[in-house]
């Protein structure tokens, strides 16, 4: 993927610490400046703060100091710029989080109809699209409980696809499936990279961030300890840190 | 005794115990207890059953024209004060909950000041004091006093469940329904509570029953619900037994009929998802 043409900075942030009311600092003073279309791998033992910072994204966590702009709207205590950042930042997440009362089709038409205020036939067009693309047209009329993890995840992609967002976060996507249903989903992942989605991507599947992954972040403690291209971090680590966790997780 | 013994005994008996029939005698010797009990209770009372005398209170026919008797009247009035206490309870229980786990400081102290005033003092002290002191002040007849005390009392063990059952949604479905950007609104309307209402169908069920109960009450602000009907055909009759057991039997049958519907929507949930 090196050489893809990348756009302005599409998500901003300075400097943002977040403290737990347990006294756990997440984030202390992280910075990132992210392109568009550009596919952010963040890598880094657990309690690192990565986690954290995506769900700073789009506002499901406070944080305490620093600010966040993603393309162009400030993430503040406004309740509409909120709101907005929200429409424009798909997020899914480890552990799928359906809708068991839905079908398939409904959950994916659900805040197509509720938030773009789509009709019924409109949502349904763009989720059958959708549900094509990530493989699964067949089960628009099934619920969650009756799909594999596998195809769970992929719902849950093209439900946050639905609301064509600009930027698109992924934590721990595949953490919680069975190995053989990791491949579908990074498939999936891989696609939406290709098309110039903008990703920021927490994972632990090296495989995915060398092949798709323009940069990469690994962070330690709440803070970047180095980031660079990812031959730089896998094959040529600068910081001791970073050689440790390579090496460990190689 | 030596195991084989055991075992042996076992093999004979067990399918005997565990026969649904073992159930049904059970149940039929308790019965049978229970009716002799009463039966000895009330001949050592020496009192008088006249059952034959009970029938015209329920209904009765008059020139080929079915007359509905004073219970059933008073069923009536039970059942339209159950009805609307019941729309009101689960309003004021869901608005508590919801302003409970609101944002806003006075929101919660609102809510909570409802909450401990109603649960820690008696049902008829707020009924007397509704119908004595507020009834006069805001001119509304002692029915609205009525219902607006049920409704009050059941409402706030109401809003218990409804916490409970909305606390009880994964945290994973609100922040989903953040993600996608849905307003507070739609995510209690679409992902929150119809989830929730799956927990709390049994416990809001046992509320409803007392609530049908606890109705009984309205007679001491001489309401003509099933209760106070009771009252007054045993103060003419005398047939005190008789009357009470027919209007226990009454509210049975509607607890009952009210359990088995929420059984039937507790299971159509069930299956949904």
């Amino acid at each position: 993927m090196q050489g893809k043409e990348l756009g302005d900075y599409i998500i901003e942030v300075e400097r943002i610490r977040k403290t737990f009311p347990n006294g756990i600092q997440a984030l202390y003073d992280f910075s990132a400046r992210i392109r568009r279309s550009e596919v952010v791998v963040i890598i880094g033992p657990s309690g690192a703060g990565k986690s954290t910072f995506l769900r700073c994204l789009n506002g499901l966590e406070d944080f305490d100091s620093g600010t966040i702009t993603i393309d162009g709207i400030r993430l503040d205590d406004n309740k509409e710029n909120r709101l907005e950042i929200r429409k424009e930042v798909g997020m899914v997440f480890q552990l799928f989080n359906l809708f068991p009362h839905m079908t398939v089709l409904e959950n994916v038409n659900l805040a197509q109809m509720l938030v773009r205020k789509k009709n019924h036939d409109e949502a349904t067009k763009v989720t059958m699209s959708l549900l094509e693309k990530v493989g699964i047209p067949d089960k628009a009329q099934s619920y969650p409980s009756q799909l594999s993890g596998g195809q769970q995840q992929r719902v849950a992609i093209a439900r946050a696809l639905a609301m064509v967002p600009k930027v698109m976060l992924f934590d721990e996507a595949t953490s919680a499936l069975d190995p053989e249903m990791i491949g579908e989903v990074l498939d999936v992942m891989k696609t939406l990279a290709q098309e110039g989605m903008t990703m920021v991507v927490v994972t632990h599947e090296m495989g995915f961030a060398r092949e798709v992954g323009d940069r990469v972040i690994f962070m330690d403690e709440g803070r970047t300890v180095e980031e660079g291209s990812v031959e730089q971090i896998f094959s040529n680590p600068q910081k001791e840190r970073t050689k440790q966790f390579i090496g460990q997780i190689l | 005794m030596p195991p084989v013994n055991n075992k042996r005994s076992r093999r004979i008996w067990f399918p005997v115990i565990h026969s649904p029939w073992s159930d049904v005698i059970k149940f039929l010797l308790v019965l049978a207890a229970l009716t002799w009990l009463l039966y000895r209770g009330t001949e050592s009372l020496g009192y008088n059953w006249q059952w034959h005398r009970v029938s015209r209170y329920i209904v009765s026919v008059k020139d080929g024209q079915v007359i509905f008797g004073p219970l059933i009247q008073g069923l009536l009035v039970t059942l339209r004060i159950c009805g609307w206490s019941l729309v009101f309870s689960f309003t004021f229980g869901l608005l508590t909950a919801l302003l409970r786990m609101s944002d806003s400081v006075v929101g919660r102290g609102v809510a909570r000041c409802y909450l401990e005033l109603i649960r820690n003092t008696p049902l008829l002290v707020q009924l007397f004091f509704l119908y004595f002191v507020v009834a006069p002040v805001l001119n509304i007849d002692r029915f609205t006093a009525g219902v607006l005390a049920l409704s009050l009392f059941e409402g706030a063990y109401a809003s218990e469940i409804f916490r409970a059952g909305i606390v009880s949604v994964a945290r994973g479905q609100w922040e989903a329904a953040h993600s996608l950007g849905l307003s507070t609104f739609n995510l209690y309307r679409y992902i929150i509570l119809p989830q929730a209402t799956r927990y709390v169908l049994p416990p809001l069920t046992s509320q409803a029953v007392a609530l049908i109960k606890d109705s009984a009450l309205v007679s001491t602000i001489a309401i003509y619900d099933l209760t106070m009907q009771g009252q007054v055909i045993i103060s003419e009759t005398f047939l005190t037994f008789e009357i009470w057991f027919t209007v226990a039997a009454i509210y049975l049958v509607l607890t009952v009929i009210l359990s088995t519907m929420a059984d039937i929507m507790a299971y159509r949930l069930k299956t949904i998802s």
